[in-house]
């Protein structure tokens, strides 16, 4: 308890603090937000990387993305060898006025060509312009960041665990051979 | 009280002599249609034209402080708590067909009769009264002072120790209902 | 006829400022409110820092219709703003802001004429309430005129106190008489006043009447355009008076440093100060209920304004 009005005065202490800091409003438009790691804006596509295998557009809960494909045969590399068909992406759209941002697609690519992008400014008018071509999702790669550190401690991802090893086994069966020290061609963890 | 005016000439009339009977008329007729519109909330709002007009006739007579008391006693008060008991009652929007009496008559006669004995006692109290309105005012708020606590105190206290035992009985009746009603149950 | 000339300017002087302060101390509160939520309040309207906002407003409400609801009192509806917005023009007139003079109209019963006219502007309140042929504009009216009817006495008596210490009712005169040692002499009746005031105009913590979370908007509800735009200043209007009042009554008015040249400034510095007073207690404090408002003004604040009635007169007679 203590003095009468106390808690008043405590009350009326608390607004006159506030109004002596920083107001937390965001100026967007003005002001970019500032976006933490792994934001959901937009999917984008690396389609160099796709091989039309379509697992993202059949593990979309929404079946928002839309892939047309042709086969083309690619004339043998060495003479007399076989001809090879390979799958030509015709269009790949997604539908984002029925996208849920669940991320899926990304989980699953299985050649990394799909990737989150923090970009979010690309409301339309028309929920029918919502769907985005091959062209525009390849443009969104650019706003791709490169993937956030990983946190201390945390366990190392297995590909560079698997990359080292290689490279250690390398540089042994090379070290075997030679006198000469394999000072490392390949330094994969370097950026880890 | 204008017939008084009657002593230093009835034949030109000064400016404030002018406005002072067009007022008194406009309150007259506010006060008309505040006793006979049929509309219980536009009576009230009438009386507050009635009770302003009289505000301002004090005001002309140069009696400020009475004038300003009575704004704020009867139109600031007096009304709102008029205005309050009237909403409580749920007045309509429109006529109220019940708001008529069956005693219009012996009203008017009442009325008429008030308001006759009033006429007659102020004309002949003031007959011979003038006031100078240009000069010393008459009832700015020191004179009423020391007229009313040197004069009329006695009257004065009377006054109050009437309204403390109306207080008081409002209070006792209030509250003996309030006792019955548990006791009714 | 360079009476009358200066009688119009006072006039205008007082119209300018009428039409001027209520909006300064709006866009006061816009901003004070914003940030003491940790907000920034209006940011584009007029560009830097929104300071046109209200202008902009107004400009919003002259466009909109003017809607009478079928079943009102058409005449009684329309009227009611006006009623509510006048009193406030007319109590403006008589407040002093500085030395010699500075003041619309020197009014003998000053004091009383200020209180009578505020009670004034609540009628309108009531008239809009019963007007509007809406129940919650009728539960505005019935709060307004409940909270009038338990915290206008309070308010005279404090100002009572006042006129008592002074000797005289002209508000010039009282702020004449002033003394540093008024202020803790008074202190009470400054609280008092003040208190219950906001409650008379409806401002939060008091704003029972027109408890927007309850009753809409109490007995504005049913108000668009110029007219509820005119309820808004009066709110407004009603906050510069109140402030100027206390100020004159309590603070000493124009009285400070270099007064004779600076006593308007020091008049407009104190009613600034308790109008940021106002928007912080606003900020700060919940709603009060309808049964909490009544005791406080019954069991707290008559209390109060009686000890300081008779402390004043004790102090009075033990000096002369």
């Amino acid at each position: 308890m203590g003095i009468p009005g106390s808690g008043l005065a405590k009350g009326l202490a608390v607004t006159l603090r506030t109004m002596t800091r920083r107001s937390h409003t965001a100026q967007y438009p003005e002001v970019q937000p500032e976006l933490p790691p792994r934001s959901r804006g937009v999917i984008a596509l690396f389609e160099e990387n796709c091989t039309v295998c379509m697992l993202c557009a059949r593990e979309c809960p929404d079946w928002c993305i839309y892939i047309d494909s042709h086969k083309e045969t690619v004339p043998a590399t060495a003479p007399g060898g076989r001809e090879r068909s390979r799958n030509v992406l015709d269009r790949f759209a997604i539908d984002f006025s029925l996208c849920m941002y669940c991320g899926i697609c990304i989980e699953v690519c299985p050649f990394d060509a799909l990737f989150w992008s923090p970009e979010f400014e690309y409301a339309e008018t028309d929920i029918l312009e919502l769907t985005h071509e091959r062209d525009k999702l390849r443009e969104w790669m650019w706003t791709v960041p490169a993937p956030p550190p990983l946190d201390p401690a945390a366990e190392e991802p297995k590909e560079l665990g698997a990359a080292r090893k290689a490279a250690e086994k390398a540089a042994a069966a090379a070290a075997a051979a030679q006198g000469e020290a394999g000072t490392g061609r390949e330094q994969p963890g370097g950026e880890a | 009280m204008n017939v008084a005016a009657a002593h230093p000439g009835f034949l030109s009339p000064t400016g404030v002599e002018i406005v002072f009977v067009l007022v008194g008329v406009a309150t007259l007729a506010a006060a008309v249609v505040s006793v006979t519109t049929k509309q219980l909330v536009h009576a009230a709002l009438w009386l507050v034209v009635a009770l302003g007009g009289v505000a301002v006739e004090y005001l002309l007579l140069t009696a400020e402080f009475i004038a300003w008391v009575q704004v704020l006693i009867y139109v600031g008060s007096v009304v709102v708590l008029v205005l309050f008991g009237l909403m409580l009652t749920k007045a309509p929007i429109g006529r109220s067909p019940d708001a008529d009496s069956g005693n219009r008559i012996a009203a008017l006669a009442v009325a008429v009769a008030a308001a006759g004995t009033l006429v007659w006692v102020v004309v002949d109290a003031f007959r011979s009264t003038w006031i100078d309105v240009d000069g010393a005012p008459q009832g700015s708020t020191k004179v009423t002072g020391e007229i009313l606590f040197r004069h009329w105190v006695l009257p004065f206290e009377a006054l109050s120790v009437l309204l403390l035992a109306a207080l008081v009985g409002a209070i006792v009746l209030s509250r003996k209902q309030s006792r019955q009603q548990p006791g009714e149950r | 006829m360079s009476d009358a000339l200066e009688v119009i300017l006072r006039l205008l002087a007082v119209l300018v400022a009428f039409l001027v302060l209520p909006l300064v101390v709006g866009q006061t509160e816009h901003k004070v409110m914003a940030h003491m939520q940790g907000r920034l309040g209006p940011m584009y309207a007029g560009g830097f820092h929104g300071w046109a906002q209200l202008v902009a407003d107004g400009v919003k409400f002259a466009q909109k219709e003017d809607v009478v609801p079928a079943d009102a009192d058409r005449k009684i509806f329309q009227l009611a703003p006006a009623v509510a917005l006048l009193p406030y023009l007319l109590v403006l007139i008589a407040i002093p802001i500085g030395p010699g003079g500075l003041v619309g109209q020197d009014i003998d019963a000053g004091l009383f004429f200020v209180l009578a006219v505020m009670g004034v502007g609540v009628l309108g309140s009531l008239m809009a309430g019963w007007a509007s042929a809406n129940k919650f504009s009728l539960l505005g009216g019935l709060r307004s005129a409940a909270q009038l009817m338990s915290y206008e006495l309070p308010m005279l008596l404090a100002a009572a106190s006042v006129a008592m210490a002074a000797g005289t009712l002209s508000l010039p005169g009282i702020v004449d008489a002033y003394a540093w040692w008024w202020t803790p002499w008074q202190l009470i009746g400054a609280v008092v006043f003040f208190t219950a005031g906001l409650a008379e105009l409806q401002r939060p913590p008091f704003d029972m009447p027109v408890a927007d979370s309850e009753i809409i908007f109490g007995a504005y509800t049913e108000y668009t355009g110029m007219r509820f735009a005119l309820f808004l200043l009066a709110e407004y209007a009603g906050i510069v008076v109140l402030c100027g009042l206390t100020t004159v009554l309590f603070l000493g008015g124009w009285h400070g440093p270099w007064s004779d040249s600076l006593g308007w400034l020091w008049t407009l510095l104190k009613t600034a100060a308790l109008a940021f007073v106002v928007i912080w207690l606003r900020v700060t404090y919940p709603r009060l209920r309808e049964d909490q408002l009544q005791r406080f003004a019954w069991t707290v604040l008559i209390p109060l304004a009686l000890t300081q009635i008779a402390l004043t007169g004790v102090v009075k007679v033990v000096i002369s």
